[in-house]
């Protein structure tokens, strides 16, 4: 089944395998890149920290950063591998949180986020890092990323309807 | 105590007109979900009556702590009243015969969280049954468990389900003499859906039959297997392009009805996956269809398919209701099944063949069911997939001219079926879609817009043995209750706003209503306490559909937030999470 839906995958977007360099490509090459820097650390943007002491840990950078070409492989790959199925279209929320309101259960830095797609979260989030590898994560990251509003969405807008 | 010689009364005229009310428990009780085999919701209860109804209020109100959307209905058996929550699927059981009901005890099974990544729609559970001093129910995540009725003790625990293939456990299962049936959900995931038959002593699954697929899988034999319109061998899997059928969905999420005369159990299958249908052409049997199965050994007699190769998400789940009925001046054996795709189909439960099938809800996918194939006419400018690109204007949308999640109730006293609906319509734009498993497998962005009248939506009394409404009561919003008749000639249901509403049977006229906190997506019961009196419950909670649907209806996660729905903009003002169980009297 999953041999068959990357297979698909590929078929459909063509230029998103061309993008990504290995998310498809790479299907079962050893996934080096997280092994190699250690484990991300997992750092809330409002942590508590025991002793006011933060675990050590590596904290790797997107390599994207703000690549245009990444976000828009990133805006393919989320819809993909059904992300938007939890997500909602544009990641504005469905049965899953909404990625698009500038707010983060986990984190919003880039290694929260990355952390969270890879290794998956409570709640139902599944570990996608098996399926998308290093790479394909990071490209998801910088399209989410993209994503953020300046400010928080209104939620009283249906006042302004009286 | 007149109230017993009442009610004695009531139950034998019942029981002599309808075989089906007879079986089970007494009247007083709940003890299944549909309240009979044959889930008409019908209390031959009779306190409560049209001239009296207007002084219904709350008597007692208990926090369930949870926040899911609130579906399906608590039991009574006894002097106890059973509760179960949505995930993590809490059940509680309160001592009816103290006063503010307390907990005799509450058991917390251990509900894996990872079950609300892979529900489509909000962690729901659609409620418990009774058998044999069991409680019998369905965790989200894949396990049904019996618990005893008496002390809360585990008895069994199966895991049923496998989350890994995108399979969850919301629907309520149902005992037929020693058999549990249980199905699972996960039309939106890809899953090779199925039901199972299980051993109500051990929790052991006996059979396993899937709902498309080789005839083999299906348990379809051909000595057994006689379907109303031809179908030929291996129908479940040549109906599907290659090896679609094998992640081709049809699942199992609303309930099961059960004809203990004819011995067979009937249940709707949900849509085909993906909603992209060029991944799938052909028929797509026997997804969006009802099927009637032996309980023993789960061989399938007889199936029906209400939407031939559905590309518009119109699953069958909705409850099959049972009842005897008189058309065109002959006495039928009937089956009544108001189906997502907006026509009401009164169907011959010993044979499957269709009977009476008319529109109920505003519909244009159809113009109507020829009799003589049992196929919908259907309209090929609402036909979708991904390469038709956006489908406009399709009613109803695929929320449902009803939706599954509420069930509607028959009374033998009107001779009248009663159901909430919904008045949507949609725009369809297919896409491609890969499956990954354990992933959303969907591939449709699908927006609503108000079905004509300015309303969305309502509740309607409906003859099924002419396919007539008989009358309607417009609402402001999309209406997701199920239905309560009793012998008072009273209906109960509940509005998406948080409304609690009472209505004369036979006019539709409004006796009470009351606001209940949250939206009401659950179903109201009625029960006889120890006390000897009459009381209504229902939950309140909104969710389900609408905890998507609905905008920014949550106040938990901080992390959360919404905009507005755009069909639907106001309804945080009326309403937000929160589920509550509600008991009114007189």
């Amino acid at each position: 089944m999953t041999m068959r839906g990357l297979r698909s995958i590929c078929a459909v977007a063509v230029s998103l395998c061309t993008l990504l360099l290995g998310a498809c490509g790479a299907r079962n090459a050893p996934v080096a890149h997280v092994q190699d820097s250690g484990p991300p650390a997992i750092r809330y943007e409002d942590h508590l920290a025991a002793g006011g002491e933060l675990p050590k840990g590596a904290v790797p950078t997107n390599p994207n950063a703000n690549d245009p070409a990444k976000v828009q492989a990133g805006g393919v790959l989320f819809t993909a591998m059904n992300c938007d199925g939890c997500h909602g279209g544009g990641g504005s929320g469905w049965v899953g949180p909404s990625l698009a309101d500038g707010r983060w259960r986990y984190g919003g830095a880039d290694a929260e986020i990355f952390a969270s797609i890879y290794y998956g979260r409570p709640k139902g989030m599944p570990a996608f890092g098996g399926q998308l590898g290093t790479d394909g994560v990071w490209t998801l990251v910088s399209y989410l990323k993209s994503l953020n509003p300046k400010e928080d969405v209104a939620t009283e807008s249906w006042v302004a309807t009286h | 105590m007149s109230w017993r010689r009442a009610l004695a009364a009531t139950m034998l005229a019942a029981a002599a007109s309808h075989p089906l009310l007879a079986q089970g428990a007494a009247a007083g009780e709940w003890t299944m979900p549909g309240k009979d085999y044959g889930s008409t919701r019908f209390s031959p209860l009779a306190q409560i009556n049209a001239q009296n109804a207007a002084r219904l209020h709350p008597i007692w109100t208990f926090s369930t702590g949870v926040l899911g959307g609130h579906e399906g209905q608590p039991l009574v058996v006894g002097d106890t009243m059973y509760v179960v929550t949505p995930w993590p699927n809490v059940l509680y059981a309160f001592d009816l015969k103290e006063e503010g009901y307390p907990l005799r005890w509450k058991y917390r099974p251990p509900a894996s969280p990872n079950a609300l990544g892979v529900a489509c729609c909000d962690s729901i559970n659609r409620g418990a049954t009774f058998a044999d001093g069991r409680i019998v129910y369905n965790l989200l995540d894949g396990h049904t468990v019996a618990v005893d009725a008496a002390s809360g003790r585990q008895l069994w625990s199966t895991r049923v389900a496998d989350m890994a293939e995108g399979e969850t456990t919301t629907m309520a299962p149902l005992v037929t003499k020693d058999r549990v049936i249980v199905g699972a959900a996960g039309g939106e995931f890809g899953i090779y859906g199925w039901v199972k038959g299980l051993d109500l002593k051990s929790g052991q699954i006996l059979w396993t039959a899937h709902n498309l697929g080789p005839d083999a899988d299906m348990l379809v034999r051909p000595e057994t297997f006689h379907p109303p319109y031809d179908s030929g061998p291996d129908a479940g899997r040549r109906s599907w392009a290659g090896d679609s059928w094998k992640i081709g969905g049809g699942p199992v999420w609303g309930s099961v009805s059960y004809d203990p005369q004819l011995d067979l159990i009937y249940y709707g299958t949900g849509n085909p996956s993906p909603y992209n249908s060029e991944q799938r052409l052909g028929d797509n049997k026997w997804t969006s269809s009802v099927l009637a199965r032996r309980p023993e050994d789960g061989a399938l007699v007889w199936a029906y398919q209400f939407t031939p190769h559905d590309n518009w998400d119109f699953d069958a789940t909705g409850t099959m209701v049972l009842a005897d009925l008189v058309i065109e001046g002959k006495p039928v054996k009937a089956l009544v099944h108001f189906d997502k795709n907006g026509f009401a189909y009164t169907l011959d439960r010993k044979t499957g063949r269709v009977l009476v099938a008319a529109a109920f809800a505003n519909a244009n996918w159809a113009t109507g069911i020829d009799l003589t194939s049992g196929r919908p006419v259907t309209d090929p400018g609402k036909q979708t997939g991904a390469s038709k690109g956006n489908v406009k204007g399709i009613c109803p949308s695929l929320e449902g001219g009803v939706s599954p999640a509420s069930p509607p109730a028959y009374s033998p006293r009107t001779h009248l079926f009663y159901t909430a609906i919904n008045n949507l319509c949609m725009d369809y734009a297919a896409s491609r879609a890969a499956r990954v498993k354990g992933t959303p497998f969907i591939g449709a962005n699908t927006p609503y817009s108000p079905g004509a009248g300015g309303y969305l939506g309502g509740f309607i009394a409906w003859d099924a043995s002419t396919g007539r409404k008989v009358w309607e009561n417009k609402e402001a919003y999309p209406t997701w209750s199920g239905t309560l008749a009793t012998s008072g000639d009273v209906v109960f249901y509940g509005t998406l706003d948080g409304w609690f509403k009472s209505v004369d049977a036979k006019t539709g006229k409004m006796l009470s209503k009351f606001k209940v906190g949250s939206g009401v997506v659950g179903n109201p019961i009625a029960f006889l306490a120890p006390d000897g009196k009459q009381y209504i419950a229902i939950y309140a909670g909104i969710g389900g559909d609408w905890s998507l649907l609905s905008g920014d209806v949550r106040a938990d996660d901080p992390a959360d937030v919404r905009a507005p729905a755009d069909f639907l903009k106001d309804i945080a003002r009326h309403t937000s999470q929160g589920g509550m169980v509600w008991i009114f009297g007189l």
